[in-house]
């Protein structure tokens, strides 16, 4: 039963790693994103531009090879303790002053790009259908039409569950994640006067599903 | 008790003649289902920003339409922005209006442009109104012993 376990690994992982990176010029938009994403157990850091964006993603990547030295062998979870956790999904608004989202999914979907296999998610307010296909035709996940509402979280579970599994495998189930008694919510946030300066909060070592209490994480928008 | 069933009750018949007379849609029911114990003052927190971004928009369209050369790229953005927050927390007639102001914006038409900032100022203030006495009622529900209606 390997593929049991290993499902109910992913879920497991899931529920407690998974990070998403949303970029929207709008506070508010932000806010909302943040919300949605952690009603879904997902770590959430909110930048507000694409330049911002590829900064933060640079920033782990330099994390990661300074920690690779020490944690090569330690589990995610250390990795996380230690304050480094790599991007799972990028969440980004089409319309931004200066770099557009269509400009940063070009950025990270560009060849040799070291952040190729994140998936990415563009979202608009506007329903252009040319400007769909554009995105889908540079590697877009998904296009979510703005305002997000929770069913539209669902359309992404898909998406959580690919990163997190080896790209081989295929899971095709969605998954339920009403649940109320495993949230986690571990914000981070790069403001215009923070530069690439990250605050964070750590993540509570991970406990058996069943007897996980909720985390209230303050929220920094 | 009593008294906190009849706020319930006014609550309730409040919001939904906010809905009925289009001044919130769908969008403000998603922001209450988002409110829960963990995250008790969503709906007020996110409305706080809304106002405070509204009222930057609404002065950067003043100033703009002011101007003796009119830059409509920059007044259709703003426009923009209002449209996408006031969308996303639900506030129907103040989005409506955007829609129309975006148009004039892009026909360079200083006249509608001026017309539209007028009700667009009116539907936003009106909204605000409207919110802030919901606000009141859930703080007086409260502050009486109650709880708020389920959404």
């Amino acid at each position: 039963m390997e593929l049991h376990r290993d499902f109910a690994d992913t879920q497991q992982k899931q529920k407690q790693h998974f990070h998403v990176l949303a970029v929207d010029d709008s506070l508010i938009e932000r806010k909302l994103l943040e919300r949605l994403l952690a009603e879904s157990s997902c770590k959430v850091t909110c930048v507000d531009s694409g330049d911002k964006a590829l900064e933060y993603l640079s920033l782990l990547d330099s994390q990661e090879i300074e920690y690779s030295a020490d944690l090569s062998s330690s589990p995610p979870s250390a990795q996380e303790e230690a304050g480094y956790m790599k991007v799972n999904l990028i969440m980004t608004d089409y319309s931004m002053p200066g770099m557009s989202g269509y400009d940063l999914l070009k950025r990270v979907k560009m060849q040799g790009s070291s952040w190729k296999d994140i998936p990415v998610v563009v979202m608009s307010s506007e329903n252009v259908p040319s400007r769909i296909s554009m995105c889908m035709e540079e590697g877009a996940e998904e296009f979510l039409l703005k305002p997000l509402q929770l069913s539209d979280l669902k359309k992404l579970q898909p998406h959580l569950l690919k990163s997190l599994v080896h790209p081989t495998e295929d899971i095709s189930t969605s998954n339920d994640h009403g649940s109320d008694d495993n949230k986690i919510h571990d914000i981070t946030t790069l403001n215009d006067s923070d530069n690439v300066l990250v605050s964070e909060r750590k993540v509570m070592s991970p406990e058996p599903l069943e007897r996980r209490p909720k985390i209230n994480g303050l929220l920094v928008v | 008790m009593d008294g906190v069933v009849q706020l319930q009750k006014q609550l309730v018949d409040y919001i939904a003649s906010l809905f009925h007379e289009g001044f919130l849609d769908e969008q403000f029911n998603q922001l209450q289902q988002l409110q829960d114990e963990s995250n008790p003052d969503f709906v007020v927190e996110v409305v706080s920003l809304f106002f405070e971004d509204s009222e930057r928009l609404l002065n950067e369209l003043a100033k703009a339409l002011e101007q003796k050369t009119i830059d409509f790229r920059k007044v259709d953005a703003h426009v923009h922005q209002f449209k996408g927050s006031s969308s996303s927390i639900g506030a129907h007639r103040v989005q409506k209006v955007c829609i129309a102001f975006r148009n004039y914006c892009e026909e360079q038409n200083v006249e509608g442009c001026l017309k539209c900032l007028q009700q667009v100022k009116h539907e936003y203030s009106l909204v605000r109104n409207k919110l802030e006495t919901l606000f009141q009622l859930e703080k007086q529900i409260i502050a009486a012993g109650g709880s708020l209606p389920a959404t």
